[in-house]
């Protein structure tokens, strides 16, 4: 059974994050870390110095960000609780659908060949 | 065989119960507007929910097949974002297969044309694709509005 850190959001914790074990991925040791400081404080401490990958080599395609995101803790990245925007220009891209169109309320239809 | 009907990105697919597909805010870019100053690393993400919507013509047999869609994220200098997202597809008889890959957060650290690829497996081998589209990722730098001041 894995178990999620929670301080980086890594899921896949072999053992619960109690009894001094240590994150692989941000560091953090249970019990020993998170005496002093809020698993917050750990998580800003981690952010704040590249979001890195700690013990070994990360998962393949790993990224910090989108662990964050996953573990619920997206709004604390540096660059989001800066008031960034995003938005998007609303064109399809259809693949080899020559009978395919998009109606005005967004409604996916089928057009006469 | 499975054929390419649609494919399309989009920030919300809602199916009715008679399984026709409502595509919310389709698009094919992503425009980030950050402070001036503000750094975004390279392998940014941001919290944007989106999706890739697609619809499959099928022939007769083919909901005896085991195929898995296969959906992955490359970033413009051609390096994969995330894991490929793989899904069985569940096909009715005589109608087309429609397929939802969610995705939770969209990369932003390298501005560009991402691109997104798929393709269908059987048995672990490719028998279709990929196709592609791209998505395109922009930059705003802007100036921090001034505070305002209280009388």
């Amino acid at each position: 059974m894995n178990h999620q850190c929670p301080v980086c959001g890594f899921a896949f914790l072999p053992y619960p994050p109690a009894d001094y074990h240590i994150c692989p991925c941000c560091s953090t040791e249970f019990e020993n870390d998170d005496v002093d400081y809020s698993h917050h404080q750990l998580r800003e401490a981690w952010i704040a110095g590249g979001a890195r990958w700690f013990f070994g080599q990360p998962p393949a395609h790993w990224n910090p960000w989108l662990q964050l995101i996953k573990a619920g803790y997206g709004a604390e990245m540096p660059w989001f609780s800066r008031a960034t925007h995003l938005y998007v220009e609303a064109y399809a891209t259809v693949v080899a659908a020559p009978t395919v169109r998009f109606i005005e309320n967004g409604i996916f239809a089928e057009t006469a060949a | 065989m499975l054929k390419p009907y649609a494919c399309v990105a989009c920030e919300k697919v809602i199916l009715a119960k008679d399984n026709v597909a409502s595509l919310i805010s389709l698009f094919n870019k992503i425009v980030l507007i950050v402070p001036t100053g503000a750094e975004i690393p390279k392998n940014a993400v941001s919290p944007y929910q989106w999706a890739v919507f697609s619809i499959w013509d099928t022939e007769p047999g083919d909901e005896l097949k085991h195929y898995v869609l296969c959906t992955q994220i490359l970033y413009p200098d051609g390096t994969q974002f995330a894991e490929i997202v793989k899904q069985n597809i569940v096909i009715e008889p005589a109608k087309r297969a429609q397929m939802v890959a969610q995705f939770i957060g969209f990369p932003v650290g390298q501005l560009g044309d991402y691109t997104v690829l798929t393709w269908i497996e059987l048995e672990g081998h490719k028998v279709f694709g990929p196709i592609d589209f791209k998505l395109g990722v922009e930059l705003l730098r802007q100036e921090p509005s001034p505070a305002k001041v209280a009388n």
